[in-house]
């Protein structure tokens, strides 16, 4: 199934996150796109509310926001990051070995139908920080992805064409609702 | 005396040198420090030098770098970056635990670096409020960026600083306190271009300390070999102290590996002299006394003894080994040892109360490394003399070759005899000596002791690379501020760092650390505390800076919290600073002597010394631009001064001692002039060969003049008797050839130092040889 996901690079998504922290009251939502730029170079640019590009390359992260200097900073450091290149990236090339590599995989529904692959991160330092990362899709599309901290903090990204339905609002039932639905 | 009263004056003997080694290995305490060799510093610089070399904070710097093995492991499979970064990381760990480093650093961003307990103090700390009240649009400003980084992937970077810390004083700070250049960062910790991972590590101990040093470092190797996967790495050092280890260690090596060889030579020679073992075993014991009383002595003396000292000391002790060489040639076919040593003796003790009173020179100098070493050289000529007087001819084999009777002595004599003696030798010598002296390029002296001692040029290669690559600040240049008080040296250093600032930007320096860098004033963290709102105020400043952002409204408790701590707190001091990291090194830059503070400012790639010395100008002497190059060799120079005026001393106390013992100004001319001429001989030759004279060619040219004195004294000796004479021409040939052999062998040494000693000594018995010769009184004139 992860096999029949894959793309050949450069591949581009749109995505919009919605982020649910203890320190906020309401969600943050941020949208732009993800691109796999091929290898283990992973861009995330956002274009709503703030322009920022985080471009992942060479175990280095280089964080750019307008009218600043880039923020360099090891990849190390970021485990959501390293988890997203690695779950990322595995599924864009459909590369199952290494999707088992870093994660331990759970798989329900229907290949042809919808379906959910949950990944917890063998890292043992990185499962500290990201408890596991919950993808939902439908036949050869990805459609929702939810990274859950280990503190308790979520972040849903809604992506591809179901980018576009992030609500004003949003709360996890909502979300929940749309990634399971049928396009 | 009877066999069995030999054997036990033998033991007896024997028991007392075991003995007085026991004592001396068990008080011994050697200080390799530099600094307590070198005479009492004059100039306010050279004080300074005194103090910091070694103690500065460039100076106890050292550089790491941990690459990849060259082991046999499969070309291109080594480390990965990952590899070698978790060691860097593991080393970090190991030695920030050790009391024997001070700093340790490896690029890892380091919350630590402030102690938890001091954390309210970053607002004291930061210069954030120096432009900046809290106020409502700043927070509000600030908060909305948090929210911008809270959505962006470095957002569990920051979840936990935030409810403390929304203005990330605490980044702030870090940023202040990296390395103004630092290298590039991968895995988190710093990187060579060269794919080395670099760390930096402070030592407590002194730069110049090697002993110290060595242990530090080995202390470095043994927690880096300790880590998991170091086995295919390589660990390698750089910096002031790692040198001065390397530097000790090669000159020792090569010194040793020099000496095993011309000891070998030196018995070979002794054997073929005397063809009897029993006899050469036993000479060495008059030497052994010397060695280990001199330093017997030492301990008692002094608390400390210099290695420098025992090292220059055993090469002045090379004269002693004349004695028994001289009671070995004088032995007559079936006459008693002691008889032969009694009609040796008033030369002997002439010879040994010349040098003793010559030496005591030294003693007067007052410089403590030149006592040590008059104490040393006096109580070990005393205990060879004396024992070679009283003690060995009781042991001596009873029958023994006398070597009046070989044949190619007594045509060497008769050689020497008729050698042509015109009075004017020493006119023209002289003549020569001025015109060498006058035509040898300059400069006359070498004030480097650095340069005795190069260092291989591939370490200096990756020592200036990793100095570069790590932006690590330069030995040779200090920036001291003045003041009598802490407070004053940072208010000081505050007041600099503008113009610093502008140095900075005009390339006059790559870097220039200051200490107000590390902590404030009081009165600027006062200041600063006078601008930290009341809680209530910065409650509600709070309250409206949140409006419209979705933070959790009790989220920033902590924040109020600390606020309302840091307001109250004492001003941060050096002392209570002291405790932490960050307190270490600041305290490495701040020192106290007689009465009043010095703030002392790392300078990094310096391309301008005119704009750094101007930052002293109109600042009446509170601040000055140290060279320490130049402090170190006027040190040096001021060390020959002393020198010079003992050696002056020396020769007068030696002239009268002389004229006194032959009780003739004639026959004491016969001995002296030789002596001095073949001394200046020996200075001009090196002159002209375009040698720079150092401290160690002044102490070796001692020995030789104690040699050659040795020699002029012997020959100059009327008996009467050829067969005498011929003893004595046979005492002073082994005595020329063993001194050739041990220097001359020195001489070749690729060391200089070593080359320097062996040089000149090998030179100086060359010529006193020839010269006390030439200019003895003929054997017919009297």
């Amino acid at each position: 199934m992860i096999a029949a996901l894959g793309q050949p690079a450069p591949a581009h998504t749109a995505f919009a996150e919605a982020r649910f922290l203890q320190v906020l009251e309401r969600p943050l939502v941020v949208s732009g796109e993800l691109s796999w730029l091929g290898g283990d170079q992973l861009q995330r640019r956002v274009d709503h509310p703030q322009q920022e590009t985080a471009t992942i390359a060479h175990g280095e992260v280089t964080q750019q926001r307008a009218g600043k200097s880039p923020h360099h900073f090891s990849l190390k450091r970021a485990p959501q990051l390293q988890v997203l290149l690695d779950s990322f990236v595995a599924l864009l090339s459909g590369d199952a070995g290494r999707l088992q590599q870093a994660f331990e995989i759970r798989q329900a529904g229907d290949a042809a139908g919808a379906w959910t692959l949950t990944l917890v991160p063998r890292d043992a330092k990185v499962v500290k920080t990201v408890a596991s990362i919950t993808i939902d899709g439908y036949a050869r599309e990805s459609r929702c992805m939810h990274m859950q901290e280990a503190d308790g903090d979520l972040a849903i990204d809604l992506l591809g064409a179901l980018a576009t339905k992030m609500p004003a609002q949003p709360t996890r039932e909502a979300l929940q609702a749309l990634c399971q639905g049928t396009p | 005396m009877r066999l069995g009263a030999r054997a036990t004056l033998l033991i007896a003997w024997l028991l007392a040198l075991a003995g007085l080694g026991w004592t001396v290995s068990q008080r011994l305490k050697i200080s390799t420090d530099l600094r307590s060799f070198m005479p009492a510093p004059t100039t306010p610089d050279q004080r300074l030098l005194m103090e910091q070399v070694g103690e500065g904070p460039g100076s106890r710097l050292l550089l790491l770098s941990i690459g990849r093995g060259t082991g046999p492991s499969v070309a291109g499979v080594g480390p990965s970056d990952e590899q070698l970064a978790a060691l860097s990381q593991g080393l970090v760990a190991a030695l920030k635990k050790d009391p024997r480093y001070s700093q340790t650093l490896n690029g890892s961003f380091d919350l630590g670096a402030l102690d938890a307990g001091l954390l309210p103090y970053r607002y004291l700390l930061s210069p954030t409020l120096d432009m900046q009240p809290l106020d409502e649009a700043y927070l509000a400003d600030q908060l909305q960026q948090r929210l911008d980084d809270l959505s962006s992937p470095a957002a569990s970077l920051l979840k936990g600083l935030l409810p403390r810390d929304p203005t990330l004083e605490m980044l702030k700070l870090a940023e202040l306190w990296t390395p103004a250049k630092s290298p590039e960062l991968r895995e988190g910790v710093w990187f060579s271009p060269q794919n080395e991972a670099l760390l930096l590590v402070q030592t407590v101990a002194a730069g110049f300390d090697p002993g110290a040093q060595q242990q530090a470092i080995d202390g470095i190797q043994r927690a880096f070999h300790a880590l998991p996967g170091s086995a295919g790495a390589k660990l390698e050092l750089s910096g002031p102290g790692y040198f001065s280890v390397v530097v000790g260690a090669q000159t020792r090596h090569q010194a040793d590996w020099i000496g095993r060889i011309s000891t070998v030579g030196f018995i070979a020679l002794l054997l073929l002299a005397y063809r009897s073992f029993s006899s050469l075993l036993l000479s060495a014991l008059p030497i052994a006394s010397a060695a280990l009383a001199g330093i017997a002595a030492l301990t008692v003396a002094f608390s400390e003894v210099h290695g420098i000292t025992l090292a220059f000391g055993f090469t002045l002790l090379g004269v002693a080994q004349e004695y028994p060489i001289r009671v070995l040639s004088h032995r007559r076919a079936g006459e008693d040892a002691v008889q032969s040593v009694r009609a040796l003796w008033p030369l002997l003790l002439t010879a040994i109360a010349s040098a003793c009173i010559a030496y005591l020179a030294f003693y007067a100098s007052g410089v403590n490394g030149l006592k040590q070493l008059a104490v040393f050289t006096i109580v070990g000529l005393l205990v060879a003399g004396f024992s070679t007087r009283y003690l060995l001819p009781h042991l001596l084999p009873r029958r023994v070759r006398d070597v009046a009777d070989m044949r190619w002595l007594a045509r060497a004599r008769v050689f020497v005899d008729r050698l042509p003696r015109p009075r004017w030798i020493p006119l023209l010598v002289a003549a020569a000596i001025v015109l060498m002296l006058a035509v040898a390029p300059r400069p006359f002296w070498q004030n480097n002791l650095a340069a005795l001692t190069p260092l291989p040029q591939d370490l200096l290669q990756h020592d200036a690379r990793l100095r570069e690559a790590l932006g690590a600040p330069d030995v040779r240049y200090l920036l001291v501020l003045q003041a009598p008080t802490e407070e004053g040296v940072l208010a000081l250093s505050e007041k600099l760092q503008p113009l610093v600032d502008t140095l900075v930007a005009k390339h006059a320096v790559d870097a220039l650390e200051l200490p107000s860098r590390y902590l404030p004033t009081v009165a600027r963290q006062r200041a600063r505390q006078q601008r930290l709102p009341d809680p209530a105020t910065l409650q509600k400043t709070l309250n409206e800076a949140l409006q419209g952002l979705p933070f959790r409204p009790d989220l920033f408790q902590p924040f109020l919290d600390d606020v309302r701590a840091a307001r109250a707190l004492p001003p941060l001091t050096p002392e209570r600073y002291a405790q932490t990291p960050l307190g270490q090194r600041l305290a490495a830059m701040l020192v106290q002597r007689d009465g009043h503070w010095l703030g002392l400012g790392t300078v990094s790639g310096v391309h301008d010394v005119a704009a750094l010395q101007a930052l002293g100008e109109n600042s009446n002497g509170t601040v000055r631009l140290l060279d320490l190059k130049a402090a170190s060799e006027s040190l040096v120079a001021d060390y020959r001064t002393r020198i010079l005026q003992a050696l002056l001393i020396a020769a007068v106390l030696l002239v009268l001692t002389i004229t006194f013992a032959l009780r003739s100004l004639r026959r004491a001319w016969h001995v002296l002039a030789p002596m001095t001429l073949a001394t200046f001989l020996v200075l001009a030759a090196e002159r002209v060969a375009g040698v720079e004279i150092s401290l160690f060619h002044l102490v070796a040219l001692i020995l030789a003049g104690g040699l050659g004195l040795h020699y002029a004294l012997f020959f100059e000796r009327d008996t009467g008797d050829p067969a005498e004479q011929r003893r004595t021409l046979h005492a002073t040939i082994v005595c020329v050839l063993s001194a050739l052999l041990v220097f001359g062998m020195l001489a070749w040494a690729t060391i200089p130092v070593l080359r320097a000693i062996g040089l000149t000594v090998s030179l100086g018995v060359a010529f006193h040889f020839c010269l006390s010769i030439l200019m003895a009184p003929h054997a017919s004139e009297d």
